[in-house]
């Protein structure tokens, strides 16, 4: 991050052509002001709503801090970090968040592929289908736990109802170790395979047809014609949204307090809902102040490749 | 082109000064910050309040509480509204509900900004000790002296709800000081089903079981047992330090601050093995996340033969419109009793409800009014007139009094059930405490742990807590 | 690589190149595709299906064992439990919704404020290190919220923000500011720089040209823009609980998850909420599905 420093303006030439300074000029803004006049208030508004909490908190991290206790905050070194590093309870966290990461977002990638690529060979009715399978996507996280909550229910729930009904017994969806992590997986990738599936429906309508044109003369098998045209060309975007999903999923928090509050146990519990625990069950605010700049470091680091592919997919 | 880069240097001063600007904003707040973290070295006590109620405004005035979102909140409100102001005419109730598992966290956040947007916290008795420590509520300890008539209540009720540090259980230390008065004391009680296991309540544990699990044999399709499962809120841990209890068990040595070893004894072992292997089977498939309203909705759909719930959460199951049961409150109670619940090794019992605390972040005039209304909330009459309104009262003539006992079925449960309550810890370390219980507890329920290592967890964790004050970093993992 | 999201969903491009009918015994694949397709519909809308229907029925019918599918008697009372409380004042949800309106509509405003000039000064303007400055601001959209609240709840306990509105915008706010500028850079980026500059050779200044020549071309971007930054406040959670506690200040998102863990849960009523909740979202995604992929990746994504 710096400064809004030496601009250069898009075409000198022009600039040459409104240069001379009429009597009114000095009200107007140059291009540099103008530009640090519109950057900075947002700008601002970030150093004071992002960075300096983070400051903040990188500060606490190195302390012993306790936002409720009061008290001196002892400087303790990276004790916090080895602390975390090397703590069971974290990593236990750390592979269920894996789990969850790549469970739903590859369950979300695949059926959000499938449904794009079987919209895409439809003619009729695209934009009504489309527009059905995006709902889900725009609902809140609080409304999609709850909902689905409701429906898991193992005694009154509408999917053991249904289950029954084929002859199939009862499922305790939300309160065994397996199947807890696999309705979180199933309700996230409800949620947001729709996402997916718009991007990938973006990619899949950008092929060229030529190039179908040109394999259906020589008589290429459907097969192979997906695997040499459709998805090359389709994977650089499919990759955009597989790598963004992974950032969110990676900071699951709302789903799970909802749908199962990290149980049965602490089996379902994510990295962001321990987080929560140790901040404000226990209030270690220097303990949670580290552990979430961790957990931001790997944002950083995840976003930063997100963002040299983009910029290669845009310059390629 | 020379002529904009003059431009460029130029605008290079303002826009260093806007930087400094911002810097020093920053600076400022970080100052701001830490200055304020040094002045909490300073108060590392509860404030005293006034021994005698101040005198109190004339002004219009709002006296808010904090509670969970459940029934008795609802009833406070009419109650205080209706009767309070009979006293003091310019005096609104508002009592500000949240949901029942952000309860605490709702509370010791406003504590910790140091301002809050309620007068009277209707703490849980084992967070009493955290908010001592943190000198968030008053020491109401002269206050109470000169204006409670502390005779009038079973010394262990008046403790709970207000002393720090905890009292031995059943008990009072006069020497220690109070924090809060009781508001709604609790209990929890046993609901069975007459018209399946009869009209006579089974007395001890094991009977308890054997009849559940004839009940449940009988009746395909309802349940043997229904209780809190959950691992939110202290559900889990209540269910397990009740049997714990019942079979004699510790859940601590509060002298030596010893868990490990006390928590897992014999006793305790027999207690998880009850609960996991002999109690949990009879529970309905899926009841691993069931918490009040659960267990209430099982017992309403006519599902479990046995369920255990408090007393403050029970009004619901005698109203037809959510009942299966009966279409009056008659027919309702022809089919469910209340009883004690049933003793083994000991009879204990949990202690639940919750006292009134005065926030130390409450404008004076408000903590005036917060005290007089104390005073007022625990008169003899107003404590009658509170067992008429669905609460439940503290005072031992309250207790005793036919507007109690008549007011619910389950009121008789409650006055025989004072004199064997115990608590659970009320230190600064209660809500990781429980947490580590809750999940624990929950796991054990659902298969994810085995009992025995469970509860080996749950008192090596918990020692851990206690003792790492003098840990170097990681405090609360 | 131009390729608007809207001939990705419209009709008119579809792909008539490979007949699926010439291959493969042809139709009976189609009708397979057709059928799965269905399948597909069905079990992605039938959560939302049976969240109406739970709103309208009975509570006894919504704990009915098997569940009840059509033969159920229709009720409009959980529908007036939402904004009518039992004695008959204004329900805690109904406030609960008011303040999520005035919540997310400001935090809207102001990071539509904020965000849309600084896209324009990125995208017209050479910054410096510009690509590292728009990474730091992408960056720090992607927080996690949990994270991010424990600082800010520190420093707004000193500033007296806690449980207040105002804390809730601002943060609300700094959240969508990032998504604002990427997103609006786009739209800026696709209006030709050579309007302004034949502007300022007509004597205009270079802020006169943007605001009378780019800023009207810009107004269905800023709208688009603006309704995925209400989306996303209007549906945040995690600041929402632990930055609000009174019932005064509570939005809706916490309101709602309030609803269970009472001593009953009224399902009924849950649903009735989820859906007046999740009404204006739809309406509102419906109005700017033109830029759905965009909006959805920050702007990252735009065909």
């Amino acid at each position: 991050m710096s400064d809004p420093a030496p601009l250069t303006i898009d075409n000198p030439g022009q600039v040459a052509s409104t240069a001379p300074p009429a009597p009114g000029r000095s009200r107007r803004l140059s291009d540099r002001g103008l530009a640090v006049a519109f950057i900075s208030p947002a700008m601002l508004l970030l150093l004071a709503m992002s960075v300096f909490p983070l400051l903040w908190s990188l500060y606490l991290s190195f302390t012993d801090y306790s936002a409720t206790r009061g008290g001196p905050a002892n400087f303790i070194g990276f004790g916090n970090y080895t602390a975390i590093l090397t703590s069971a309870q974290v990593h236990t966290r750390a592979l269920t968040t894996l789990i969850y990461v790549i469970g739903a977002v590859g369950l979300q990638t695949v059926l959000g592929f499938g449904i794009a690529y079987l919209i895409s060979r439809r003619t009729h009715g695209r934009g009504v289908l489309t527009t059905l399978f995006l709902v889900p996507m725009m609902l809140s996280p609080v409304v999609v736990g709850l909902f689905w909550r409701f429906m898991l229910d193992a005694q009154f729930g509408v999917v053991n109802s249904m289950l029954g009904s084929v002859g199939l017994g009862q499922v305790e969806w939300l309160t065994r170790q397996r199947t807890a992590l696999i309705s979180l997986i199933v309700v996230d990738t409800w949620q947001w395979t729709p996402f997916i599936m718009l991007i990938a429906l973006a990619g899949l309508s950008a092929v060229p047809k030529y190039l179908y044109e040109a394999a259906s003369i020589d008589r290429a098998s459907e097969w192979f014609r997906f695997r040499t045209i459709t998805l090359p060309l389709v994977w650089p975007l499919l990759l955009i949204a597989v790598m963004f999903r992974a950032i969110e999923a990676f900071r699951l928090f709302d789903l799970v307090y909802i749908l199962t509050n990290g149980g049965p146990g602490v089996s379902t519990e994510t990295l962001s809902f321990h987080i929560y625990k140790v901040a404000f069950l226990g209030f270690n605010t220097g303990t949670a102040s580290a552990y979430g700049i961790l957990m931001v470091l790997v944002v950083i680091v995840l976003t930063q490749f997100y963002l040299r592919y983009l910029n290669k997919l845009k310059e390629g | 082109m020379r002529y904009q880069r003059r431009i460029g240097r130029t605008s290079v001063p303002g826009r260093k000064v806007r930087l400094a600007t911002a810097a020093m904003l920053l600076v400022a707040t970080t100052v701001a910050a830490c200055g304020d973290g040094q002045d909490d070295d300073a108060k590392a006590s509860a404030p005293k309040a006034p021994a005698t109620i101040p005198e109190l405004t004339k002004d219009p005035l709002t006296l808010s509480f904090i509670w969970f979102d459940w029934p008795p909140a609802q009833a406070l409100e009419a109650f205080a509204n209706a009767e309070y102001k009979k006293e003091r005419p310019n005096a609104t109730i508002k009592v500000n509900t949240v949901p029942n598992a952000n309860w605490h966290d709702a509370m010791f956040t406003q504590f910790a900004a140091r301002k809050t947007d309620f007068d009277i916290a209707i703490l849980d008795s084992q967070h009493i000790g955290e908010a001592v420590t943190n000198g968030n509520i008053l020491d109401i300890t002269d206050f109470v002296k000169n204006n409670i008539d502390v005779k009038a209540y079973n010394p262990y009720l008046l403790a709970a709800y207000g002393q720090f540090p905890q009292a031995e259980t059943g008990k009072r230390d006069e020497n220690a000081s109070l924090y809060g008065l009781p508001l709604l004391g609790d209990t929890w009680t046993m609901i069975y089903r007459k018209d399946l296991i009869g009209d006579k309540p089974p007395q001890t544990w094991d009977q308890m079981i054997s009849a559940a699990e004839k009940c449940q044999a009988d009746n395909p399709g309802v349940s043997g047992l229904a209780f809190h499962q959950a691992n939110g809120s202290d559900a889990a841990a209540v269910t397990y330090n009740t049997v714990n209890g019942i079979y004699g068990g510790n859940l601590w040595d509060a002298k030596t601050r010893k868990i490990e070893g006390v928590l897992n004894d014999a006793a305790g072992q027999e207690a998880m093995d009850v609960l996991v292997n002999k109690m949990k089977p009879l529970t309905a498939k899926g009841s691993g996340n069931w918490f009040i309203d659960e267990v209430n909705a099982a017992v309403a759909q006519g599902k479990a033969c046995i369920a255990f719930n408090w007393i403050a959460a029970s009004g619901g199951l005698l109203d037809p419109k959510q009942s299966t049961l009966g279409s009056t409150r008659e027919q309702i109670l022809d089919k469910l009793g209340f009883a004690t619940l049933p003793s083994q090794k000991t009879n204990l019992v949990p202690l639940g409800g919750m006292g009134m605390h005065v926030s130390a972040y409450s404008p004076t005039a408000n903590q005036a009014e917060a005290l007089n209304f104390m005073k007022w909330f625990e008169r003899a009459d107003v404590q009658k007139k509170w067992a008429a309104a669905g609460g439940v009262p503290s005072r031992t003539d309250a207790l005793e009094s036919p507007e109690f006992l008549n007011a619910g079925p389950f009121n008789q449960v409650y006055t025989d059930s004072v004199p064997r309550m115990r608590d659970m810890w009320n230190v600064p370390e209660y809500a990781r405490l429980v947490d580590i219980e809750n999940t624990n507890v929950n796991a054990a329920l659902n298969g994810a742990k085995k009992p025995k290592d469970a509860l080996d967890d749950i008192a090596k964790e918990q020692q851990g807590v206690l003792d790492s004050s003098n840990r170097k970093g990681g405090g609360g993992l | 690589m131009a390729v608007s999201v809207d001939e990705a969903v419209s009709t008119g491009s579809a792909r008539d190149h490979t007949p699926p009918a010439r291959r493969l015994g042809g139709r009976g694949r189609s009708v397979l595709e057709v059928a799965l397709l269905t399948v597909l519909a069905v079990v992605m809308l039938f959560p939302v299906l049976w969240m109406i229907e739970t709103s309208i029925k009975e509570n006894r019918d919504v704990y009915a064992i098997p569940a009840k599918f059509f033969d159920f008697t229709i009720t409009l009372d959980h529908y007036k439990d939402v904004f009518v409380a039992p004695d008959g004042g204004r329900s805690a949800l109904s406030v609960s919704f008011l303040n999520s309106v005035v919540v997310a509509g400001v935090s809207t405003v102001l990071a539509t404020v904020l965000g849309v000039p600084a896209a324009w000064a990125y995208s017209r303007f050479a910054v410096k290190a510009k690509k590292d400055q728009l990474f730091f601001i992408l960056s720090t959209r992607f927080m996690p919220p949990v994270v991010v609240v424990i600082p800010i709840f520190l420093m707004y306990r000193q500033v007296g923000l806690i449980d207040n509105k105002l804390g809730l915008i601002l943060i609300y706010a700094a959240f969508n500011v990032p998504f604002t500028i990427w997103m609006m850079k786009g739209f800026v980026d696709e209006v030709p720089a050579e309007y302004e500059d034949a502007a300022m050779l007509d004597g205009y200044t270079r802020l006169q040209a943007f605001r009378r020549f780019t800023l009207p071309l810009l107004v269905p971007g800023i709208a688009a823009t603006a309704v995925f930054a209400l989306i996303f406040s209007w549906n945040e959670f995690v600041f929402a609980t632990f930055l609000t506690s009174s019932d005064s200040v509570r939005t809706a998102p916490p309101a709602i998850a309030g609803l269970i863990g009472g001593t009953t849960t009224d399902w009924g009523l849950v649903a009735a909420s989820s859906v007046v909740f999740a009404l204006p979202v739809l309406v509102f995604a419906y109005l700017v599905r033109k830029h759905l992929i965009a909006g959805v990746t920050l702007g990252a994504v735009r065909r």
